[in-house]
């Protein structure tokens, strides 16, 4: 099949998967932007898990909520603990998000085990996301997520910027600055459990991570490292799904690679330039 | 003097941990105010207080509204991963004014290049905030509390980790705001000499030994010994305080 055939039916047969992953992919990587500039890269594999032991949970027996629903709500109570959690000082941050880490994997494990209702590896697929049969249902789901999170974003720009620069001064200033974050973890939080269970895992958690950096390598202005940031998360799982295609990959780590690349070429062209 | 900020019977602290108990002082309009004290004495719970970050555990702050501060933080604490210009980290300083749902208009770029040009950077104003040196920093910091038009500046550590001649030049960049704009000047600072020499009115700030006065009442040999427990020689080099450890020796 030449290119252009794959490009065909790409849309025609699998339209949900591929405008999923562009929705997901670009707001992922605006919110990896925060995510990367707080330094808690760690808070998004955490989450990522978290919400997959929320879809997990929704298999057991006795729980009859949908999968989304299952996921969300583990994910928002997770991320209204975690706040708490986090600024305490008697455990370092890190390991207290690495005990999470295990605790969300583990506890995923177990859960599954116990399930009877349909074979663990069918879970096992659902759980890590399957691009290609995005249903329409999850679909406008998470288009409805994009547009909200976007719209917030944009309306308060410049106070999450401000925060995430310099918490102390502007809590001095009038802020409510636990607020403010208690806001962002939140729709990061429901962004990141409907973009797990429509792509997975290691698409949300790339995404949260390897445009912002990619962005960061080549421009310098503030806005417009959301926005090429914004662009490579839009982009990239085209060319992924494209090569996916072509040469039979799973879809996912073939997205995966191809923003990989995209941050080495990033990074060899800031390199090169500051020679 | 119009008082502006006054504690009464304070005692702070985080839970059941107490830090600084039964406070009481006052700082007025136009007071360049200094507060010294060891490291994890208490002087950054107690700034917290003045700018209502922290709530008393017991007694009263009083607050004359509306009063505005302009905080300078310490630089160490701001994360600047991200290439902020110069004039972007300014501006931060107009967003309350600014508000919810609004941008910066006309005047707010003309108060971010008013305080720069105040602070002698105007010329940095397109540089990225996180290549600048420390004491340029500073100064942009500074600037940034100035574009919220405050009543008092408080200063956190202003000089840690400067060279020599940048933290006379900040020292002296502070001094000005206090004289010739009449700012309300509060300094933190666990340097002794950034203190000495400049400020009109001290705290000593520690657990048992809180004491606040007119600089010379309180930042002598026998206060200073005792709360740094080993001795402390005051004298005078060129009419400027300098402060040394050990015994004086003749005169």
């Amino acid at each position: 099949m030449g290119t252009k055939e794959i490009v065909s039916t790409i849309i025609a047969e699998f339209p949900y998967a591929l405008y999923g992953s562009i929705i997901v992919g670009a707001l992922c990587a605006f919110l990896g932007v925060y995510i990367v500039v707080r330094r808690v890269v760690f808070l998004g594999a955490v989450l990522t898990q978290i919400s997959v032991l929320g879809l997990a949970i929704t298999f057991l027996p006795f729980i009859t909520v949908s999968h989304t629903v299952g996921s969300l709500a583990v994910t928002i109570i997770a991320v209204i603990i975690l706040s708490r959690l986090l600024t305490g000082k008697k455990i370092p941050r890190d390991a207290m998000l690495g005990f999470i880490f295990a605790f969300a994997i583990a506890a995923r494990i177990l859960i599954l085990q116990k399930t009877p209702k349909v074979e663990v590896a069918e879970i096992e697929n659902l759980l890590r996301g399957d691009i290609l049969f995005v249903t329409p249902e999850l679909f406008y789901l998470m288009l409805g997520v994009f547009i909200a999170a976007m719209i917030v974003h944009g309306l308060f720009f410049k106070e999450f910027t401000y925060i995430a620069f310099d918490a102390e001064t502007a809590r001095t200033q009038g802020f409510n600055t636990g607020r403010w974050e208690t806001l962002f973890y939140v729709i990061a939080a429901v962004v990141i459990a409907v973009a797990t269970h429509i792509v997975g895992d290691i698409f949300v958690f790339g995404f949260l991570v390897i445009p912002p950096i990619a962005a960061m390598q080549l421009v310098k202005p503030v806005k417009a490292i959301f926005l090429v940031a914004f662009l490579i998360g839009a982009l990239t799982p085209m060319l992924g799904l494209l090569l996916a295609f072509k040469f039979d990959f799973p879809a996912s780590p073939a997205i995966i690679a191809v923003v990989a690349v995209a941050l080495m070429l990033a990074w060899a062209r800031n390199t090169l330039r500051h020679k | 003097m119009t008082p502006l900020i006054e504690f009464q019977h304070v005692t702070l602290g985080y839970g059941r941990k107490i830090v600084l108990p039964d406070i009481n002082f006052t700082i007025h309009a136009g007071d360049y105010f200094g507060m010294v004290g060891p490291n994890g004495a208490g002087k950054t719970t107690l700034l917290r207080a003045i700018l209502g970050t922290l709530k008393p555990l017991s007694g009263k702050v009083n607050i004359r509204e509306p009063l505005r501060f302009g905080y300078v933080p310490q630089r160490d604490t701001i994360d600047d991963i991200l290439p902020y210009t110069v004039q972007e980290v300014v501006m931060m300083g107009r967003y309350r004014q600014i508000g919810i749902f609004h941008r910066p208009q006309k005047m707010d770029r003309e108060v971010v290049m008013e305080s720069l040009r105040h602070v002698d950077v105007a010329d940095l104003q397109n540089r990225a905030f996180k290549d600048l040196s420390g004491g340029q920093k500073q100064r942009v910091l500074i600037a940034r509390a100035l574009a919220s038009k405050p009543a008092v500046l408080i200063l956190d550590e202003p000089t840690n980790g400067m060279d020599f001649s940048s933290k006379i030049s900040i020292l002296e960049l502070i001094h000005r705001l206090h004289a010739e704009d009449r700012l309300t000047v509060i300094m933190v600072s666990h340097f002794l000499d950034d203190v000495a020499n400049y400020v009109k009115r001290i705290a000593i700030v520690e657990r048992d030994f809180f004491q606040v006065g007119e600089l010379n009442e309180i930042l002598n040999e026998k206060n200073l010994s005792s709360l740094y427990q080993m001795p402390i020689t005051v004298t005078q080099v060129n009419g400027k305080k300098v402060i040394l450890a050990g015994e004086r020796r003749g005169n």
